[in-house]
């Protein structure tokens, strides 16, 4: 996949409806349930032995950097809109990029000590802060910060078009850094509020898949 | 999880519990009166037999089976039960006299925390009931910290209380389904889980709990488990009358109970029946287990001591002639507390 060079303010890129988004059709990627064996704790495990774990089966990704700025807009068919927590039992949709911030971290873990994985993560319930994190393993994601990453959602017609954008480069020690003209890895995971994901339960893209950085003289084909 | 150097608990007399909520009271006050709180309890007192607080907790699963997490339910706010609206500026600055009246504004509600107050069981003439207050457990092998994929949960290394670092807090609430007694609340609006604290920034000052220094009725002792000279270790290891809720659920409860007695059930003649007792001791061994009976002979024998005349350490100690030494040398003056803004 590649992520297209346009030179385009941060406030088109935020708006997933926006001219030089609606230039890009995205690829369709699938996603998978977290293994339950993989959740970090036995409470967890206990409770979803034998639950569909990932409600969301495939989502439609595209992504555009306009020099400074890396931005994926994620489009995924959700029929409930959970955008607040209405009870204790009640869960916010979310969705999440994930980005190795050293080499060979690995995906399906989160990380592993020493080899953290940047996730930049939204929340339906948080619109306006989302935030910025880094985890090295599974139960091990620790916000850096809730202003760096920059998001929006819009929930219409039984679809979820999410914006998740943050600069390339940042001074933030466990974030990944980004040059044009690269090529890295991303991994894009999903939360079902209605089916009360929430933390490890979620759908998502099992492996890295490889995201060409378009240079910035790339001619602004968008 | 490493076990604490120290476990500080309580001991709760259900004997003496008159079922008045000023520890309900104290405690609110207190801890839970920001946004997002209104509805939130850290201390209950129920009307045993009944649905509780929240509502059928007892039906909800969460704790261990045979030492494996066992799954539970999350409680919603209405089986807690909301914080009703009243119509208090009518009722009383409204200048409508007996007019108005108080009510629920809203919706009315179909329960709430103290919904089947004195309803209890039995038939007549052996209907009983009898109070039970809660807070957090503060356990030894505590459901909800395991269940936290962020050990946002923290068990205190010096004394065991168990609090919620609400910085690490996500608000995935694994807590509150592993919780098998669900004490622990979601705060909507802080967007994160809360729960009794032992009231640790008073412990740390040397004060006791609100909730027993405020008791009228001195049901509450507090203390460290191991200290041989207070009332704690004396009441749960070396008299064994005090023994916890629900011992099934596998958590190692820190709060204990003292059983209540009962008097003697009449038969169908409208005899006495010294054989009975009123409360049926199923009914007991249901909520504290088997070692209820003991405690009950235990303190039978010792209460008849006391009647004869003899000196009974128990029963002077139950009947806690000198309130501050129910506090385990947390007895300074809360007026003393410094407390810090955060």
């Amino acid at each position: 996949m590649r992520a297209v060079y346009a030179k385009t303010e941060l406030e088109s890129l935020l708006d997933p409806e926006s001219g030089p988004w609606r230039a890009q059709a995205g690829e369709s990627i699938q996603l998978m349930g977290t293994p339950v064996g993989l959740q970090p704790t036995e409470a967890i495990r206990v409770a979803w032995m034998g639950k569909t774990i990932g409600a969301i089966g495939s989502v439609r990704v595209a992504a555009i950097h306009n020099g400074d700025v890396l931005a994926f807009r994620l489009d995924w068919e959700d029929p409930d809109e959970d955008a607040e927590v209405l009870d204790n039992d009640s869960f916010p949709d979310a969705a999440a990029i994930s980005l190795p911030a050293a080499e060979d971290a690995p995906m399906v873990l989160m990380g592993a000590a020493g080899k953290p994985v940047n996730v930049w993560y939204w929340r339906a319930d948080e619109a306006d802060s989302a935030r910025h994190l880094t985890a090295e393993g599974l139960g091990t994601s620790r916000t850096l910060d809730v202003k760096t990453v920059k998001a929006r959602g819009i929930w219409k017609e039984g679809r979820w078009q999410v914006v998740i954008a943050r600069e390339m480069n940042v001074n933030t020690p466990g974030a990944a850094q980004i040059t044009p003209g690269s090529e890295i890895g991303f991994g894009v995971a999903i939360w079902e509020g209605s089916h009360k994901e929430r933390a490890g339960i979620k759908a998502f893209s099992v492996d890295w898949k490889q995201l060409t950085i378009d240079p910035t003289n790339a001619g602004g084909k968008a | 999880m490493e076990a604490s150097k120290r476990q500080l608990a309580m001991v709760m007399d259900l004997n003496k519990c008159i079922g008045c909520q000023t520890c309900t009271i104290a405690c609110k006050r207190l801890w839970t009166r920001d946004e997002g709180m209104e509805y939130m309890w850290w201390n209950t007192v129920n009307t045993q037999p009944g649905r509780g607080t929240p509502r059928d907790w007892e039906k909800s699963g969460g704790g261990f089976e045979n030492g494996v997490a066992k799954p539970g339910q999350l409680p919603t706010r209405s089986e807690f039960g909301e914080a009703w609206e009243y119509n208090h500026k009518d009722v009383f600055y409204g200048g409508k006299g007996k007019k108005a009246h108080l009510e629920i504004q809203g919706e009315k509600p179909e329960w709430g925390p103290n919904w089947d107050e004195d309803q209890g069981g039995g038939e007549y003439p052996n209907s009983y009931y009898f109070y039970l207050p809660r807070i957090c457990n503060h356990c030894t092998h505590p459901a909800c910290l395991e269940a936290c994929p962020r050990k946002a949960i923290e068990k205190n290394a010096e004394n065991g209380i168990v609090t919620v670092n609400e910085d690490s807090c996500r608000g995935y609430r694994f807590c509150m389904e592993a919780c098998p007694y669900k004490k622990i609340y979601f705060n909507q609006a802080a967007k994160v889980a809360q729960k009794c604290i032992f009231c640790f920034p008073r412990i740390e000052q040397g004060v006791a709990n609100a909730c027993a220094r405020q008791c009228p009725g001195r049901v509450r002792f507090v203390g460290y488990r191991d200290d041989k000279n207070a009332p704690i270790y004396k009441l749960v290891d070396k008299w064994k009358v005090a023994i916890p809720l629900h011992p099934e659920y596998g958590t190692e409860p820190n709060v204990f109970y003292v059983p209540p007695l009962a008097p003697a059930a009449f038969d169908e003649n409208g005899e006495i029946d010294e054989s009975r007792s009123r409360i049926p001791m199923e009914y007991l061994e249901s909520l504290f287990g088997p070692a209820v009976n003991e405690s009950l002979a235990i303190l039978k024998t010792e209460m008849d001591k006391s009647r004869n005349g003899e000196k009974s350490e128990l029963i002077d100690l139950l009947i806690a002639y000198k309130w501050k030494d129910m506090f385990g040398g947390f007895d300074k003056d809360p007026a003393t507390i410094e407390w810090v803004k955060s």
